[in-house]
C-alpha cells in the first residue's frame, strides 16, 4: 500500500496519465479511500479543466487567417 | 493524373493535415510570444516552413506537433534561451510543493470551487504571459493542447525531467497567482488552513 507521500508526488503524472497501469491504479485506489489526497486531487483536476478551458477562447483573427491562406496559396512546395 | 492529386506530398494533402491545425498552432505562438500581431507573424512563419518542408512531414504522424516543433525552433532562434537541465527530483518537489500550496485552502475551500469562479478564464490567461517562456510553453502544450510529455520532449529537444519540473512548476506559480486573486477578489478567505 502506497503512503500519502508518494501520492503527492506522483499526483500530477497520474492526472496527466503518464504513470504505468500498475502505479495508476495504486494512486487511484489510494485516492478512493484517502480523506488527505482525495480533496488535493479534486483541486488539481479543476485547476486543470480551467487551464484547458482558456485555450477554446485564444483563437487568430479571421483577417490574419484570410491573409495566411492568400499567403499559403502563392508559396511553393518545396519540390525536393 | 489522380495519383499526383492523391499522394500525401501534395499540396492538397497539407491543407487537409496542417491547416486544422491553426487554431492550436496560434495558440502556441501566442503563448510563446505573449503578443498578437508578433504570434501572426510567428504562425505565419510556421506555416511557410512547414508548407516548404512538408515532404519531411510522415503522413499519420503527429502533424500538431510536427508544427509544434517547427514554432518552436523558429522562435528559439528569435530569443537567447535556457537550456540548462533540471535536477533529478525537481519534478518530484514540484509536487509537493503544490500540495503546500493546497493545505492552505484545506479548509475554505478544499475542492477548489473557486476554481469555477467564470471570471478566472481571463486570469489565467493574463498570467500565463507574465510566466517566464520556459514555464509557459510546457502549460501550453500539455494543459492547452493536450499533448503527451514524450511528444512536449520532442517539440522542445530538453529531457523529460526538465519537462516535468517546468511544467509542475509553472503550474504552481499560476496557482499561485490564482489563489492570490481568488483572496483579493474574497472567493476564499484570505486567512485558509486550520482555526
Amino acid at each position: 500500500m502506497i503512503d500519502c507521500h508518494v501520492v503527492m508526488k506522483q499526483l500530477w503524472e497520474y492526472l496527466d496519465g503518464e504513470l504505468p497501469p500498475a502505479e495508476s491504479d495504486q494512486i487511484r485506489d489510494h485516492l478512493a479511500m484517502c480523506a488527505r489526497c482525495y480533496p488535493q486531487y479534486r483541486h488539481q483536476l479543476a485547476f486543470l479543466a480551467l487551464v484547458s478551458r482558456t485555450a477554446a477562447a485564444t483563437a487568430p483573427r479571421q483577417e490574419f487567417i484570410r491573409r495566411l491562406e492568400a499567403v499559403l496559396a502563392s508559396a511553393e512546395l518545396d519540390p525536393t | 493524373m489522380a495519383d499526383t492529386e492523391t499522394h500525401p506530398d501534395s499540396r492538397e494533402a497539407f491543407e487537409r493535415e496542417a491547416l486544422p491545425h491553426l487554431n492550436s498552432v496560434y495558440c502556441f505562438a501566442r503563448a510563446l510570444t505573449g503578443q498578437d500581431s508578433a504570434a501572426e507573424d510567428l504562425t505565419q512563419d510556421t506555416y511557410l516552413n512547414a508548407l516548404k518542408a512538408w515532404q519531411q512531414y510522415t503522413p499519420g504522424t503527429n502533424c500538431r506537433a510536427w508544427l509544434f516543433t517547427i514554432c518552436r525552433n523558429l522562435r528559439a532562434r528569435q530569443a537567447v534561451r535556457d537550456q540548462r537541465e533540471e535536477p533529478a527530483d525537481a519534478a518530484e518537489l514540484e509536487s509537493l510543493a503544490s500540495a503546500a500550496l493546497h493545505a492552505g485552502l484545506s479548509e475554505s475551500d478544499p475542492h477548489g470551487g473557486f476554481l469555477d469562479a467564470p471570471e478566472l478564464g481571463d486570469v489565467v490567461r493574463a498570467e500565463l504571459q507574465k510566466l517566464p517562456e520556459e514555464y509557459r510553453e510546457v502549460i501550453v502544450l500539455s494543459d492547452l493542447e493536450d499533448q503527451s510529455y514524450a511528444t512536449i520532449v520532442a517539440v522542445l529537444g530538453v529531457p523529460i525531467g526538465t519537462v516535468k519540473s517546468r511544467l509542475f512548476r509553472g503550474r504552481r506559480l499560476l496557482q499561485e497567482a490564482l489563489i492570490e486573486y481568488a483572496r483579493d477578489a474574497g472567493l476564499v478567505p484570505r486567512t485558509g488552513g486550520p482555526r
